[in-house]
């Protein structure tokens, strides 16, 4: 029944823990489907072929998978980022700009800089792109924060983040250059060109270079500036981008020496960008631009210049066809400005007119300044007043707009750098918090070390004066025994002779007297008493035994020693009522050998007797000294129960015997066995 | 008589008294001490010296402590009466001295006071007397070890052997014997070749001497 209900319960045990296995490998078999359904969704969304409405659909599938298994995917920064490029690519900005918001915290909690870094730099583009130009300078900064960090930390390979850091310090150049900080932003510009020199990637350079021909431009540094630019197109040689910065670069230097008022070189090089007739034919609003730059140079050259004319009605006609508002705005601009240069008030007028209107949709500041100069010129006095007087208020808005900018910029930066030296401020206390306990344990340690030696040095000195008393006593009780043998030796000799000269003189001569006697009187007992005079000699013959015996000087000094460990063992075995043997090797000259050594001895003797006494319930013990080879061995021998050697811990009692035969540069024994006694065999050389 | 003890000067007159005075003229003087006993030996020299001396080796020294026992007064006898008979009674049974004794003194007889009864007294005083010498058993018992032994061995050496027979260790030899140590130690093995015993230890050089009589 046993054995059956055994086997009952280890069955149900296994179904048991297969169910628990299969319940696991069901998770982690739904966790794989989702993940490879978030994958599978993320690669249909950025299938450009499919309709734009499948694509949304699919990312935001993948988004709603990756929420519900957030936790436990391994990269789920990677995913994140993903989800949010697709969303970007679908113009679906806010989301996206939400998926990098959940990437940034993502990314702190994991304490990923890299990622963080990145995530700032998506959320700066997004800002940007909704014209918040202080929050998104704030986020491009935090990212730029982050990567100078790295930068100055040399924890992370520079390769790993130089690319992205370039990106977020163009970014910055931009929107330095955006409110007119000229200077800050070929400053960043360079710093970004650094950047991308370091990655090896080189396909951020045209646009850093042509941004810095733009800020040179705007410095007038000219020759700067179509340096920079010929710069920008010489890198896009030879990559699918040749012609795109061809044109542009042309374009851009046509219009540096149209600001310089070269106006020969900048239609030289607007022409050179309008040959690219095969690019431009598809891009009618670089075409347009072309067009209309080039014309407006000429009507600068030569301001009734037909051509120039025809060239912006060309320019119109295509802007019109693809309703190219901020273009338009520039071309009426500049057929207003023509046709105030050919007196034509009123027409000019009209397409001022025409620029102000459109600027307010298109929100180009510039234009519209441009718009209320011409038309204060154009218009009579009074409306003229009016123009100018817009004029001067929208241009001291803008600039004052600008310098905002600026000064946000530079708070912003202030801030993160005062935060940087903060947080600087805060690891400099850490730093010195950490000496502080450093320098506080470093003082304890030294404190403990010398506690301990002092402590270690107390207790040199204790056994120094232990050893010291312990010779003391030993003196003592030598001195002791040598004079209680002396005394005993002088009154043995005393008595000796005493028996000797007195006792057996006399007796001699009472036996001799009455022998005398005898001899003379014959009154029949002289036989009687010749027994009792031969009793006498008999007499005489023990006393001068006795006497010889008392006057037997075999007490040499050395045999003190031996005394008191005979005493000692003698005096502790009565008390236990035990029985002993006691050996000496006569060969040992006790005199000659250390105090110390017969401390030591005599301290072994008296702690093994303890042990014995303590633990062995024996009923005999032998101790013997030996002379072997130049060394005394000391041998306990006891008949007890014993002990085992591996079983016992070593008691204070073996410690110290231990320890007083090193102390003597000897060996110890301790040799048991169960119930066959204890030896302890000590040997010292001499 | 010259003895320390009066009880025993009284054995002796008792003993010689009692049955010699039918047939000999005694007169007896008496000395309890060194300078008593000198100073009547050194009168006697002038005036009547005397026949015979009864000396006990154990007396108290003379006050200036030239003569310290029976042994040198025997010796001063010897010059000052050169004709009187002397007799050493002693307790002293120990070989050394006998042969010691023996040696120095010679003397017409030589008696142990342990084996010494009255009648042994009167027949050493009358063998003297009559001009034969007298020994105690015990020191005729000495006489007989030394002649079986083909070699003698000086004083010196029977006190070593005496001294380890009393127990005393060969280191604290030089303390007993007026001997250092290494010397003590070569006549050690000198003694030990005489018996050809070489290389033995002290116990079977002790046994030896005993069974040689000379301990």
């Amino acid at each position: 029944m046993i054995k059956f209900h055994e086997y009952h319960i280890l069955s149900i045990l296994l179904l048991f823990l297969m169910i628990g296995c299969s319940d696991g490998t069901i998770i982690m078999e739904e966790e794989e489907i989702k993940h490879n359904l978030i994958n599978t969704n993320i690669g249909e969304a950025k299938n450009k072929t499919k309709s734009k409405e499948e694509r949304r659909e699919s990312i935001n599938k993948a988004y709603n998978y990756f929420i519900t298994l957030e936790g436990s995917n391994p990269n789920r920064i990677k995913t994140i980022e993903e989800i949010s490029g697709v969303y970007y690519s679908l113009k679906d900005y806010d989301t996206s700009m939400k998926m990098d918001r959940r990437m940034l915290e993502i990314a702190i909690s994991e304490k990923d800089s890299i990622a963080m870094a990145k995530a700032y730099g998506y959320l700066g583009i997004y800002y940007r792109r909704k014209d918040k130009l202080d929050s998104a300078f704030k986020s491009f900064n935090d990212a730029d924060k982050i990567y100078r960090n790295f930068d100055n930390s040399n924890k992370k390979d520079p390769l790993t983040y130089s690319y992205d850091h370039g990106k977020v310090l163009i970014d910055l150049a931009k929107l330095s250059r955006k409110v007119k900080d000229y200077s800050e932003s070929e400053d960043l510009t360079i710093k970004a060109i650094e950047k991308f020199d370091l990655s090896g990637d080189n396909s951020y350079m045209p646009l850093s270079y042509s941004n810095l021909g733009i800020v040179a431009k705007e410095l007038e540094r000219y020759e700067d500036a179509v340096f920079y630019h010929s710069k920008a197109i010489e890198y896009t040689k030879n990559t699918p981008k040749d012609t795109l910065y061809a044109v542009l670069g042309n374009n851009n230097i046509g219009t540096v020496y149209k600001s310089a008022k070269k106006y020969e070189k900048a239609m030289e090089y607007y022409t050179k960008a309008l040959s690219y007739y095969k690019f431009l034919k598809n891009r009618p609003k670089r075409l347009s631009l072309l067009l209309d730059n080039l014309g407006y140079v000429k009507f600068l050259q030569d301001s009734h210049d037909e051509e120039a004319f025809s060239l912006f009605q060309k320019a119109f006609k295509i802007r019109d066809s693809v309703n190219d508002v901020v273009g338009l705005s520039t071309n009426n601009l500049h057929f207003a400005e023509y046709y105030k240069a050919q007196g034509n008030d009123s027409l000019a007028k009209s397409y001022a007119i025409k620029v102000k209107e459109a600027t307010r949709i298109v929100n180009n500041n510039v234009e519209l300044l441009q718009a209320y100069q011409l038309l204060s010129k154009v218009t009579d006095s009074d409306e003229g007043l009016g123009y100018a007087q817009k004029y001067i208020k929208l241009n001291d808005s803008l600039i004052k707009e600008e310098r905002s900018y600026v000064n946000k910029f530079a708070r912003i930066k202030f801030e993160t750098e005062e935060k940087t030296q903060e947080i600087a401020a805060i690891s400099r206390e850490n730093q010195l918090l950490i000496f502080a306990i450093l320098g506080l344990s470093i003082l304890f340690l030294l404190g403990y070390v010398i506690f301990r030696q002092q402590q270690s040095n107390k207790e040199l000195l204790f056994e120094q004066k232990q050893q010291q008393s312990n010779q003391e006593i030993y003196r003592l009780l030598l001195s002791q025994q040598l004079k209680l043998e002396e005394g005993r030796k002088m009154e043995q000799h005393r008595m000796s002779e005493e028996l000797h000269d007195g006792v057996l003189g006399r007796l001699f001569g009472v036996r001799l007297s009455l022998d005398g006697i005898n001899q003379r009187a014959n009154d029949g007992f002289t036989e009687s008493r010749n027994v009792f005079i031969d009793e006498l000699k008999s007499i005489e013959k023990e006393i001068r035994l006795i006497s010889h015996d008392l006057g037997t000087d075999t007490l040499s000094p050395d045999v003190a020693y031996v005394d008191v460990v005979e005493s000692l063992v003698s005096d502790l075995c009565t008390v236990h009522k035990m029985d002993f043997e006691f050996a000496n090797d006569e060969n040992i000259d006790w005199e000659t050998i250390d105090d110390q050594k017969k401390v030591n001895l005599f301290r072994i003797i008296q702690e093994s007797l303890q042990n014995i006494f303590k633990h062995a319930k024996a009923e005999s013990v032998k101790i013997s000294f030996d002379y072997v080879d130049d060394k005394i061995n000391l041998t306990i021998l006891d008949d007890g129960i014993g002990f085992k050697s591996s079983k016992v811990k070593r008691g204070i009692g073996l410690k110290n015997i231990t320890s007083r035969v090193t102390q003597m540069n000897g060996v110890v024994d301790f040799i048991s066995n169960q119930d066959s006694g204890t030896k302890v065999s000590v040997g010292i050389p001499i | 008589m010259i003895d320390d003890h009066p009880m025993i000067i009284e054995g002796y007159k008792n003993t010689l008294l009692g049955e010699n005075q039918k047939e000999y003229q005694i007169k007896i003087d008496i000395a309890s001490n060194c300078d008593d006993a000198y100073d009547s030996i050194l009168k006697s020299s002038k005036t009547t010296p005397y026949d015979m001396l009864f000396v006990d080796i154990k007396l108290p020294p003379s006050s200036d402590g030239t003569i310290t026992s029976g042994e040198d007064l025997a010796k001063h006898a010897k010059e000052l009466l050169p004709k009187a008979k002397i007799i050493i009674l002693t307790m002293h049974r120990e070989d050394h001295r006998i042969h010691n004794i023996l040696k120095n003194i010679n003397p017409s007889g030589f008696l142990i006071k342990s084996d010494l009864t009255s009648s042994e007294l009167l027949l050493a005083f009358n063998n003297i007397v009559s001009g034969t010498p007298y020994y105690s058993a015990t020191v005729n018992n000495h006489f007989r070890k030394m002649m079986t032994n083909n070699f003698s061995l000086d004083e010196k050496n029977l006190k070593i052997l005496y001294h380890l027979s009393r127990g005393v260790k060969t280191k604290n030899l030089p303390n007993y014997v007026s001997l250092s140590l290494s010397a003590i130690e070569k006549r050690k093995n000198q003694i030990k070749e005489m018996f050809s015993i070489a290389k033995a230890d002290d116990q079977k050089l002790l046994e030896e001497a005993r069974k040689r009589g000379f301990v």
